[in-house]
């Protein structure tokens, strides 16, 4: 009997972990928008979801998996850096909530394109990762979690290696810190800025091929994730990658376990409770688990 | 020539003044109902706008105050706060009655919301910039939670249906022409308070805050003090603006108050023009009438726009970003002062402080 | 400081004191049109309000109100056989709607604007529980027909006698969850139950319709799940409910989360023998694209039970029926690059059949009282429902459509199995 729950307590744990990947991902695009350009851009859930469309429209034409995922890549890349060259360039001098603003307008209209081009019809997305679960002692394990946690994990490794082994992830935070000294440098801010971006839209992208599958594909699907994204970001600390898969997979399981052990509460506290626990840590440690603390100059 | 300018602001001030009290004179009845509602956005607007244009802290939740305060007023007009359900009983002195009259509930809902203002703004005071603005999102994602969870009280998801509202004391006045005084009133009310506020102490302490914390502090300003009541006051307005809407609509429940209607809050702040209290009022302008034009936007085709509201409203949002950085008013404000030196990039230490990093060159 | 606040103040003051008498002199009357409004020699406005935008529950209905504007062009255009006119009795009918967002207080706002500025005849088929009840004590108020109403909550038709002015279309959820208990009491009297409801009053509706079907047999619950419409993931909820042994599984549920509740409980590896799947969610489109996918797969959901009323216009039961065949080509000639399999165009279009008989009903001179009239002796037979389903009200029965059949989905299609269920 005691096995019995035991394996239902590692059920919940597995299951949030999986969640809490798909979570961490999106929160990865957000914190390499933040680290690059510092701003919070409240449109990358819907990026995600417009380009799993766009792969989802590939494959419907009849391109396999492979292809339409690089190529989508391709396409996420390229949209993410015209946006921010277009739109999110001219208010980057001005004032952070004007870019505010403007990803949320983003966010409205690309919700609302992406139900006018596809409906919003539910769709499913292909995966990947073969579909098979596996029972380890009473708990299933799925390949699709089990891939897509890879997947985060793969890819907070290369974001790491990026950001500190390579020149040009040198320089990207050069730019993002101090824009003027990296332009006396030598470094075109200008192409960093928009590289961030495209870079952060690809991120978006894997996470909405990874989320596309369990999740289903409809307009909405990234609405709530971005909120579950934002809050694993800011928790793990919105500059770091390491602190966004720390803070999604945490949060996944949290949730996962409030709602299993916690009767009381209702079905409809999960969330606030979760929420609760994120900004209790918050309170004490403000710059998040893996953040750097702010020092202000007076 | 200060005399010369201080004169036209008067002149301004009479022009809305009179144009408000005059409008039902003209207007349809369908108007007239819009424009109340534009009265409790102002109100609603002109809380955040101390908050975060004066206070620097950004709130993504607002409206979840505006929830507050609207539920309270819905409890104390269908006389039946529900307290006891959990072994609370509603104070004796509290006329409850059958239920009270929807204009006397106005105080009590400012009241309660002000407390959950401040009780939430005295935690969040360790927050800054990010953390902050999650926090208040969070807030405003749990209110409709909250909300439903505790239906003995609040109705759950059913919601809580009000009676329609009606002329109080018998006066001799339409329905329609009482509830749009109702508002414009408490508007005015409002906006006497908010002005005194911002042009006394309090206003000079909070942009002291928010320009340069530390030079504040150790010139002997309380940061505290000042931030717990700047969320006390702004969550109090949200209140007032609640109770309004709780007696226009007559209907209250948890989707009344989504999280979209808080960012909304926010985009039409900004877009009418944070700090001043005429932005304010094209903010609420633009909060009311904005996703009523996108539905039928008088450009483009009217079937586009039904096959999606949404993606014309988000353009509208990008595109008068671009025209108007500063909101609207602040748009105006540049074309009717040739003085002003037109590319006068306007101090961005505001919000910047709020993200907690800076993003100029400390060079 | 202290004088420009004096001559501030002033002159607010002033402003109002001069303005406030101008204004008030003339309060107008706020009704009062002696004509119908929305009915001229050649025109009847209708409107309604739906989601059509940012909102995960409910954009996916936001085909229902094109459907009827495409049924209604067709019926602007053809021409009567009886009396040789376009529309109906020569009238033209004007479609009108707006985007609620869900939210109930923007339908306050946005049926203001049908009644007030566009002076709609009725209000038909407004979208949402909640947002139908927001706006029912004004419209009945206000003598306003308040038709048709696209959900289907019970009390439409149980509260007549309080608001006489709103009625419902649809068979109600009660109902169909009452036919779903008395069928597994039926054929599964020892089947372990697991239920897992969308937590809102359509799921709870739902939900107690199933007991009451279920009746003694109720205790045969082992589980009952809910989930919000904010969650994206129930694999905490479907872990439980695998935990408790159940193998029968009732969905009560919205068509995304069908899906995802289905994907993840085979990824959990639990697979109930029998599955029970809510009407709305059992839409033809979504199955297939369910037995299609990975995660689900043809096998997983072969065998579900569900229930519908209208026509399935994707089921090739129904490929040679007129009317189907007729819904298709109204569709191509008026909505053309718009996907018809999806059934909620179907819908749509099915209601607007009603809609339109309605107004023809009501008289060569509608005016609101004589729709309201023709609400309560509606009899006929909507041809695109399924055979045997009769639209009819009466002084006692308020349900305009009522019954339904039991469906099974079959190696790709639904099936209608078992004798019409009547609902109420």
């Amino acid at each position: 009997m005691l096995a019995f729950a035991f394996a239902e307590f590692v059920q919940q744990i597995v299951s949030g972990l999986a969640t809490g990947s798909i979570f961490a991902s999106l929160a990865l695009a957000l914190v390499l928008i933040y680290r690059s350009t510092n701003v919070v851009n409240f449109a990358q859930g819907e990026m995600a979801m417009f380009t799993t469309y766009i792969a989802w429209a590939l494959m419907d034409r009849g391109l396999s998996y492979w292809p339409a995922f690089l190529l989508t890549l391709a396409i996420a890349f390229t949209g993410g850096a015209a946006i921010e060259r277009t739109i999110i360039r001219p208010f980057e001098q001005k004032s952070a909530l004007a870019i505010v603003i403007v990803t949320i307008g983003l966010l409205i209209a690309l919700n609302g394109a992406a139900g006018w081009i596809w409906g919003a019809e539910v769709k499913a997305f292909d995966s990947p990762f073969p579909n098979t679960t596996w029972d380890v002692g009473g708990v299933a394990i799925s390949s699709q979690d089990v891939g897509t946690f890879c997947v985060c994990l793969a890819t907070v490794a290369l974001l790491w290696a990026f950001f500190n082994l390579t020149p040009l992830g040198l320089a990207m935070r050069a730019s993002a810190i101090n824009p003027t000294t990296s332009r006396l440098v030598g470094v075109r801010v200008g192409w960093m800025l928009a590289l961030g971006w495209g870079l952060a839209a690809v991120l978006g992208a894997i996470a909405g091929m990874m989320a596309a599958p369990t999740v289903f594909l409809d307009p909405n699907m990234m609405l709530v994730i971005l909120i579950y994204a934002f809050a694993a970001a800011v928790l793990g600390g919105i500059d770091s990658p390491i602190g966004a898969v720390v803070g999604g997979l945490s949060l996944g399981v949290l949730l996962n376990l409030i709602g299993r052990y916690v009767d009381f509460i209702g079905p409809e506290l999960r969330l606030p409770t979760a929420l609760l626990v994120l900004l209790g840590v918050l309170m004490i440690r403000p710059q998040g688990l893996f953040g750097h603390a702010v020092v202000r100059r007076v | 020539m200060r005399y010369v300018a201080l004169a036209l602001r008067l002149a301004l001030l009479a022009a809305v003044v009179g144009l408000i009290a005059l409008l039902p004179r003209y207007a349809s009845e369908f108007r007239l109902s819009q424009f109340t509602f534009v009265a409790a956005y102002f109100i609603a607007l002109a809380g955040l706008n101390i908050l975060t244009g004066f206070s620097g802290q950004i709130s993504l939740g607002h409206f979840a105050f505006v929830g507050i305060g609207a539920y309270t007023a819905a409890l104390l007009m269908l006389g039946r706060p529900g307290l006891e359900t959990y072994g609370l009983d509603p104070p004796g002195w509290l006329p409850l009655g059958d239920g009270m009259r929807g204009v006397f509930t106005i105080p009590f809902a400012g009241l309660v919301a002000g407390a959950f203002g401040y009780a939430f703004g005295l935690p969040a005071q360790r927050l800054a910039g990010v953390s902050l603005a999650l926090a208040t999102f969070a807030f405003a994602v749990s209110l409709p939670l909250v909300a439903k969870r505790f239906e003995d009280v609040t109705g759950g998801g059913g919601g809580l249906a009000l009676p329609l509202p009606s002329t109080p004391f018998g006066w001799d006045i339409s329905t329609r022409h009482w509830l749009y005084y109702e508002a414009w009133v408490a508007a005015g009310v409002i906006a006497l308070i908010a002005w005194l506020l911002l042009r006394g102490r309090a206003g000079r302490a909070l942009a002291a805050l928010r320009d340069g914390e530390i030079a504040a502090v150790s010139a002997g300003v309380n940061p505290t003090a000042y931030k717990t009541f700047a969320f006390g006051v702004s969550a109090a307005f949200a209140g007032v603006a609640g109770a309004l809407f709780a007696i226009e609509v007559a209907y209250v429940n948890p989707d009344t108050f989504p999280l979209s209607q808080s960012i909304l809050m926010l985009a039409s702040l900004v877009l009418g023009g944070m700090g001043s209290l005429y932005g304010v009022l094209m903010g609420a302008l633009i909060m009311q009438f904005l996703p009523v034009y996108a539905q039928t936007p008088p450009l483009l085709p009217g079937s586009f726009s039904k096959e999606s509201p949404a993606v014309v409203f988000g353009v509208m949002l990008i595109v008068i970003m671009f025209i108007a950085p500063d909101g609207l008013v602040g748009l105006l404000r540049r074309l009717l002062r040739p003085m002003m030196v037109r590319l006068k990039r306007h101090p961005v230490a505001t919000e910047d402080a709020t993200f907690g990093t800076s993003r100029r060159a400390e060079t | 400081m202290r004088k420009a606040l004096f001559t501030t103040a002033a002159v607010a003051a002033a402003a109002l004191v001069v303005t406030l008498p101008g204004a008030l002199a003339k309060t107008r009357a706020t009704t009062g049109t002696a004509a119908t409004p929305g009915v001229t020699k050649s025109l009847i406005t209708i409107g309604g309000t739906f989601p059509l935008s940012l909102s995960p529950a409910a954009t996916l209905y936001a085909p229902i109100p094109k459907g009827m504007q495409i049924y209604f062009s067709w019926v602007n255009s053809r021409i009567n056989k009886g009396d040789r006119k376009r529309g109906v009795y020569g009238r033209q009918i004007r479609w009108k709607y707006y985007d609620d967002e869900y939210n109930p207080a923007k339908t306050v706002q946005f049926t203001n604007q049908l009644l007030l500025q566009d002076r709609v005849f009725a209000i038909v088929g407004s979208l949402g529980t909640e947002h139908n009840q927001a706006i029912r004590p004004m419209l009945n108020q206000r003598k306003v027909p308040q038709i048709l109403v696209s959900t289907g909550a019970s009390e439409w038709g149980t509260k007549t006698k309080q608001f006489p002015w709103t009625v419902g279309w649809q068979p109600d959820y009660i109902s169909e969850g009452r036919a779903y208990g008395q069928w597994i009491a039926r054929n599964a009297p020892n089947a372990k139950i697991a239920v897992f409801y969308q937590n809102d009053d359509y799921g709870k509706d739902y939900l107690n319709g199933l007991k009451a079907g279920l009746g003694a047999k109720r205790s045969l619950i082992t589980s009952e799940q809910s989930y919000e419409a904010t969650e994206t993931s129930y694999a905490s909820q479907i872990a439980r409910q695998k935990a408790t042994g159940a193998n029968t599984w009732v969905l009560l549920t919205t068509p995304t989360p069908t899906g995802r509740a289905l994907g993840t409980a085979k990824a959990l590896g639990w697979k109930p023998d029998t599955i029970v799947i809510n009407s709305v969610s059992a839409a033809d489109s979504v199955m297939r694209s369910l037995a299609a996918s990975a995660q689900v797969g043809a096998d997983f959901i072969n065998g579900a039970v569900s229930t519908a009323y209208l026509k399935n216009a994707t089921n090739p039961q129904y490929a040679k029926d007129p009317w189907v065949r007729n819904y298709y080509r109204v569709m191509a000639k008026y909505g053309p690059g718009l996907d018809a399999r999806n059934g909620f165009y179907y819908y749509g279009f099915a209601k607007a059949y009603d809609v339109v008989r309605l107004l023809y009903l009501a008289g060569k001179n509608p005016t609101r009282a004589s729709l309201l009239a023709a609400t309560k002796k509606m009899n006929w037979v909507n041809p695109y429902t399924i055979k045997g389903v009769r639209v009819k009200t009466s002084a006692r029965d308020h349900f305009p459509l009522s019954q339904f059949k039991l469906i099974r989905w079959r190696n790709g299609s639904w099936a209608e199995f078992g004798p019409l269920v009547k609902g109420r």
